[in-house]
């Protein structure tokens, strides 16, 4: 093992690259990498390529799976429904998040650790524990409709379950810390003397916001919309417990084909699509910025 | 974390280390799968969890160890279809006795992914006519039945016809997201006879769903189907019976049911292709058929004796709850287990998308 260099995304992010050490320290490197990559590839690489080859020989050999993606109305109306919800989806997680991280950037040291212990402990929440929190909330005799009732406002129950509305509200709210974060990290190291600065040459609050601050985040933004929409479209349970069977999306989709239909390749070549979708996007990311200082690494 | 490792390491990944690792990778799984030991005849039932875990051991596992020695184990997992083909294409089956609705386990055995029925073992004669089939023998009934709220429709929904009219009886309705019942229902809400309802008119049907499709949410599972009805989401859905006696019982009689017209099928034991101690298995199969033992889990479950002996010493209240009672089954529609067979895996996307 002499002096190999792979080209990894990580050379691409600026990293300073370091003069190599002996190969004693390699082998220890290798011995404690081998078990954590050998199980990524028996457990994650091997099947994953399995999908793929399923969504080419099941049932027969070919793209006929590829041509049904693009010709079935019903798979469009499903990937249509996926898109909407993720995009807004994503849209509203980022405005809030953007909100929050401003004001926790703002914050004085003590707030600013409330702020951030408010933020994750949702975060690390169970999923299913926070959609059933929403059904207790949106349901038609849930607390808001009781509540609004009780005091006259409304006569009939606002459907806010059960339906599209539903589902937007509770990956909203899945999705915002996972927006803060990233945008949290691009606003901590924009230099506070920059808008200081701005107002100082005689700028108003606004101006100096969407003149200075504002672009200086763009990179954060655009981390963060790209983060956040990657995960909503692989979204499964809360469509299922908020949708109430009415709002189909890709996920669940792929499970009724595996489970109960048995088109197995269908599954395989959504899925597959639905990676390579994943994978560009995060190809995009990657690009355009530091992945590991983006999800607060180093 | 990341500095206990120096940054120059982090690009030593080299395409020959790569492909070594990869060669180790496919090799490990035919290494590990070599070391099985065959031991004692020991079976494993799987079915869908919760209470039917504790209930089916009692009905059917334990009896059966004690008379023969050989141990039943429960997995709760759920057999869907994607899991007993996934267990078979893998060669490593497990599942001796699958609890599977009738029509999945002969689209299932169609295409090779189960045992066939060894009726020299299995009596054909202890369930109802048409429900021992080549790759799956009824192993009790259950019923898609008309539940509501009473304290929102104090006058009670009886029909089909009922469940449509939403002037009379307001509030939304709910179906299972997977269909079976659901296109029954709107034929004969539509003026079909229960007798003429196969092979169903799946066009008509769509079009009967589509008029009451504002009102109807799906529940995906058995333990959503009660949620929906106690928390007054819908005032009326089509439910399993067995959910329905739960229904009942614990909200004191504020949510009802009635078995007319509902839709009843029986589920089936399938057997996954290439499982061993096939003997074995018929012979549990053959040994869940007695009726006494069936009876126990219309006590504990509400499922619905297959052997009509079991319906036979139910009286009471246990009786009216049985959807294999005599009474209740000549109001009940026997479900067509063919035509599910056949035509479900295409009309189910169709179902779905009306509803998405």
């Amino acid at each position: 093992m002499t002096s190999e260099v792979g080209t990894t995304g990580v050379e691409n992010s600026g990293m300073h690259r370091l003069p190599l050490f002996g190969s004693r320290q390699e082998r220890v490197y290798w011995m404690f990498l081998a078990p954590v990559l050998l199980a990524m590839l028996v457990f994650f690489l091997l099947p994953l390529l399995q999908v793929f080859w399923i969504s080419f020989s099941d049932p027969s050999i070919g793209t006929d799976n590829y041509t049904r993606l693009v010709s079935n109305r019903a798979i469009q109306k499903v990937v249509l429904t996926t898109l909407r919800i993720c995009l807004t989806t994503t849209v509203l997680s980022v405005v809030i998040g953007y909100v929050i991280a401003f004001a926790v950037t703002l914050a004085p040291p003590r707030t600013r650790s409330l702020l951030m212990f408010a933020i994750l402990v949702p975060f690390w929440m169970s999923v299913l524990v926070r959609a059933f929190a929403w059904v207790t909330l949106l349901r038609n005799e849930g607390i808001i409709n009781s509540f609004l009732m009780s005091f006259g406002i409304i006569d009939s129950p606002l459907a806010m379950s059960n339906n599209e509305f539903g589902v937007i509200i509770g990956m909203t709210h899945y999705m915002t810390p996972y927006a803060v974060l990233p945008l949290l990290a691009s606003m901590d190291g924009i230099n506070p003397a920059l808008v200081s600065a701005a107002r100082g040459l005689g700028a108003g609050a606004t101006q100096s916001f969407r003149q200075v601050f504002l672009p200086l985040t763009k990179p954060g933004i655009f981390a963060a919309t790209i983060l956040v929409f990657i995960m909503t479209l692989g979204f499964f349970v809360t469509p299922i417990i908020l949708g109430g069977g009415r709002t189909v999306m890709i996920a669940e989709y792929i499970t009724v084909q595996m489970q109960q239909t048995l088109r197995w390749g269908l599954a395989a070549a959504l899925a597959t699509v639905l990676l390579g979708v994943v994978l560009l996007l995060i190809g995009l990311l990657s690009r355009s910025m530091d992945m590991r200082k983006m999800l607060g690494g180093n | 974390m990341s500095n206990l490792i120096t940054p120059s390491t982090r690009h030593l990944i080299t395409r020959r280390k790569a492909l070594a690792l990869t060669g180790a990778a496919i090799a490990a799984p035919i290494i590990l799968r070599s070391g099985r030991a065959g031991a004692g005849v020991e079976l494993v039932m799987a079915n869908w969890g919760g209470d039917a875990i504790p209930n089916f051991k009692a009905a059917f596992a334990d009896p059966f160890e004690k008379e023969t020695g050989i141990k039943v184990t429960i997995d709760g997992s759920g057999p869907t279809d994607g899991k007993i083909k996934a267990m078979v294409e893998s060669g490593n089956v497990t599942w001796n006795v699958c609890d599977a609705d009738s029509f999945t386990s002969q689209d299932l055995g169609s295409k090779g992914l189960l045992e066939e029925i060894d009726y020299s073992i299995v009596d054909a004669n202890k369930v109802r006519p048409g429900q021992a089939l080549k790759y799956g023998c009824a192993s009790y009934i259950y019923t898609y039945v008309i539940a509501y709220n009473s304290k929102k429709l104090p006058e009670a929904p009886k029909t089909w016809a009922d469940f449509w009219n939403v002037e009379k009886f307001p509030g939304k309705r709910s179906f299972w997201k997977y269909m079976s019942g659901a296109l029954e229902a709107a034929l004969i809400a539509d003026g079909v006879p229960a007798d003429q309802l196969y092979p169903i008119d799946t066009k008509r049907a769509l079009k009967k769903l589509e008029e009451l499709k504002d009102h109807i949410i799906l529940w995906e599972s058995g333990a959503d189907s009660q949620r929906f009805l106690r928390e007054g989401e819908v005032s009326m859905a089509s439910i399993w019976n067995t959910r329905a006696t739960l229904l009942e019982r614990d909200t004191k009689g504020e949510i009802k049911y009635t078995f007319n017209q509902g839709v009843a099928g029986p589920s089936s034991w399938a057997v996954p292709k290439g499982v061993k101690n096939l003997k074995e298995t018929m012979q549990f199969i053959a040994f869940m058929q007695k009726p006494e033992l069936q009876f126990e889990l219309l006590k504990s479950m509400s499922n619905g004796p297959a052997n009509p002996a079991g319906s036979a010493l139910a009286t009471g209240d246990l009786a009216t709850a049985d959807p294999g009672n005599a009474d209740n089954w000549k109001t009940e529609i026997p479900l067509d287990v063919k035509w599910y067979a056949e035509n479900y895996n295409t009309v189910l996307n169709d179902y779905l998308d009306l509803f998405s």
